[in-house]
């Protein structure tokens, strides 16, 4: 083809080597990377993450024996660790729901939407008191996951009939389900107590029952079984098998006669899912109530969580707990050093960049040119 | 009504200008090959940037433009060494590069004591002798400098684009890198340049939201515009001129949400508040549905794609 541009130089017409030139340096393509290896570049790219993270939070002006001294503090004494513990199951929960779509190479990027509806749904059970006290609860988490996946299946249906881009579209609907979220909040959902522009208590009924130590509560027990059900469904069953020949080839997996449009309906679905599932549980176990602003935060979290643990469900136990950590962290930060509460968000971009920086390790090596 | 009627058309010019700019930056540097998601950050590094800029120089509204968009395009070479260099995938990148955009305006906005300060913004200039025309004066001839600069920059970007050696080799390193590689061109360099000025023009209209309209800096003040523009680039198929059509229709829709209230229709304000974002869905999904003109066709060919030389077939 000739694209009519002058030519400079021959420069892929001599290859000594299958490599990409850089002045000093060569990259070779590795065709396999060992896992320990695979291990220690992520573990390289969070510890520089968190370098970078501490240099710019000391630049902004918090000494390093404060921040050190924070970070201590989150493990200090049970009290602490339990409101670790109660950060990380909502953090589980979107971890979870991200992993399963990009399981299937869904980009759900709307998980905060999701959210919003399921704790709109479950709030809607909640104030009008319906079903007998002893089911609400169940009733609440269902509708959660309804909600949670009325909010994906438009995306999910534009996407597989029409091809549009659904990180777009989910996006999109976050800013819709916000301004649901704040309509319903200033309107008919207002406080009628206090006049503030959240819904009214949750019942005894309504809230997540403390499992009797410290505050902790039945989120943390249902993150992790929820957990051992994404286990169970993508390394054991069959749906699981589905979802990864779906997600290394679609169009074989179609030739081999799986419904790539239902195995990726499916995740999708289930993925909304557990994000309406997390926001139920920091409403009904945490809040008491729906508030503007509960899930800040939590979608780019789920992503950097599923990222992280490379979609693996168990290794998101890990980075969920991670994450908790900053998010205890910049709580205490802000109060004590006026650092805005989108700090989280800084560290955790911060990690992302750093460790898939250092992924071209994994699929290079990079050697001296002689 | 016909009062109604000029007072929004003469407020369109300034709602769609950032759509439009962004948008325009946005095809420079997919044009290139590179999936650019971040508009939303760049947008929200311009804005700052140019409030930043107006208080530390005590005004100069257009000189703060100007800074924000060399900030910006300073601040997109993080995205470039991941996504060109480093060869990451492009939608982890971007996504990284909006909420790292987010805390760090976030952060320097609280600790520079920027946020909520009003400042003398960007001021309207009336054309001599035209802006007095009925119609026609405020419509056209009472906007401000980035108003009537869009259309030039357009047509600038455009001849560059279609009519220059530059403009064709950033289209053959987007359609067919290995082709361009083959033929001498630097893949990184033309990328790296794309990603650069087209994180310019993004946070140039960022930078127009602050100095221009809002006159002050909020955080995440971009509001999903940068979004909107991500999908009008979809929707205008990557072409400049269809981009700054989408751009006057969403500005028009933007410049509508105010006067809903004023003219006495009963719609709750945060349904209001929700148009821009289902009607950029609603264009999105129009786009997608146009049998052979499809925007799936009309993409870069290698857009998303990183270049391995050694990894080419």
């Amino acid at each position: 083809m000739n694209i009519g541009m002058e030519r400079k130089e021959p420069s892929a017409s001599q290859p000594p080597r299958r490599g990409v030139r850089i002045p000093g340096l060569l990259l070779e393509v590795r065709q396999h990377a060992p896992v320990w290896f695979q291990t220690i570049v992520l573990l390289c790219g969070v510890s520089v993450g968190l370098g970078l993270s501490f240099l710019i939070l000391m630049a902004a002006g918090v000494p390093a024996d404060g921040l050190v001294l924070e970070f201590k503090n989150i493990f200090s004494n049970t009290t602490n660790i339990s409101a670790l513990l109660t950060q990380l199951a909502p953090l589980l929960i979107v971890g979870l729901s991200a992993a399963v779509a990009f399981r299937v190479r869904f980009w759900n990027i709307g998980i905060e939407g999701q959210m919003i509806l399921g704790s709109i749904a479950a709030t809607a059970i909640a104030i009008n008191d319906v079903g007998p006290e002893q089911w609400r609860l169940p009733l609440m988490m269902i509708v959660a996951a309804i909600g949670g996946m009325a909010w994906i299946i438009v995306p999910a249906l534009l996407r597989i009939r029409f091809g549009v881009n659904e990180i777009i579209s989910t996006l999109l609907l976050n800013y819709v389900a916000v301004n649901l979220l704040l309509h319903l909040l200033y309107g008919a959902w207002r406080d009628p107590q206090s006049n503030f522009p959240n819904s009214e208590q949750y019942g005894p009924a309504e809230r997540l029952a403390q499992l009797g130590w410290e505050s902790l509560t039945y989120a943390l027990p249902l993150a992790l079984l929820l957990t051992a059900f994404c286990w169970w469904l993508f390394s054991v069953s069959r749906f699981g098998f589905y979802t990864r020949v779906v997600n290394s080839n679609p169009k074989m997996a179609g030739a081999m006669g799986i419904q790539v449009v239902a195995v990726t309906l499916g995740a999708a679905l289930l993925s909304g899912a557990l994000a309406g599932i997390a926001g139920f549980t920091i409403s009904a176990g945490v809040e008491y109530r729906l508030t503007q602003s509960f899930f800040l935060g939590y979608g780019f979290s789920g992503i950097l969580i599923a990222f992280l643990a490379r979609n693996n469900m168990i290794g998101a136990i890990l980075v969920s707990l991670l994450v908790a950590t900053f998010f205890i962290a910049s709580q205490s930060l802000q109060v004590f050093y006026q650092v805005p509460g989108s700090i989280v968000q800084l560290i955790q971009a911060v990690i992302v960049i750093s460790v898939a920086g250092f992924e071209f390790f994994n699929r290079f090596r990079v050697r001296l040119a002689r | 009504m016909t009062d109604f009627f000029i007072n929004w058309v003469a407020n369109i010019p300034g709602f769609a200008a950032p759509f439009a700019l962004a948008a325009l930056g946005l095809i420079i540097s997919e044009k290139s090959g590179v999936l650019t998601l971040g508009a939303e950050g760049y947008m929200l590094v311009g804005a700052l940037t140019g409030v930043g800029a107006v208080l530390l120089l005590g005004g100069y509204p257009i000189a703060a433009l100007l800074i924000a968009a060399g900030v910006t395009g300073l601040f997109s070479i993080i995205f470039a060494v991941m996504s060109v260099t480093l060869r990451v995938n492009q939608v982890i990148a971007s996504l990284a590069i909006i909420f790292l955009a987010q805390g760090l305006t976030s952060l320097v906005a609280t600790r520079a004591g920027w946020t909520n300060v009003p400042i003398a913004g960007l001021g309207r200039l009336n054309v001599p002798g035209l802006s007095d025309l009925p119609v026609v004066g405020p419509v056209l001839f009472q906007q401000d400098i980035v108003c009537y600069l869009t259309v030039p920059i357009f047509v600038g970007v455009v001849y560059v684009l279609n009519r220059t050696m530059i403009g064709l080799k950033l289209r053959a390193v987007g359609d067919g890198p290995d082709a361009a590689d083959a033929a001498g061109v630097s893949i990184n360099l033309v990328r790296y340049g794309a990603v650069m000025v087209g994180a310019a023009l993004v946070g140039l209209a960022g930078a127009y939201l602050s100095v221009g309209i809002a006159k002050l800096w909020v955080d995440g003040m971009s509001g999903g515009r940068g979004l909107i523009a991500i999908a009008l680039v979809i929707f205008a198929r990557w072409h400049p001129w269809r981009a700054l059509a989408g751009a006057i229709l969403f500005g028009g829709i933007e410049a509508l949400i105010p006067r809903v209230a004023a003219i006495g229709l009963q719609v709750p304000q945060y349904f209001v508040m929700m148009t821009p974002y289902i009607a950029t869905l609603a264009v999105m999904v129009w786009a997608s549905t146009r049998g052979r003109e499809r925007a799936a066709f009309a993409a870069p060919r290698a857009l998303g794609q990183p270049h391995t030389r050694e990894e080419r077939h």
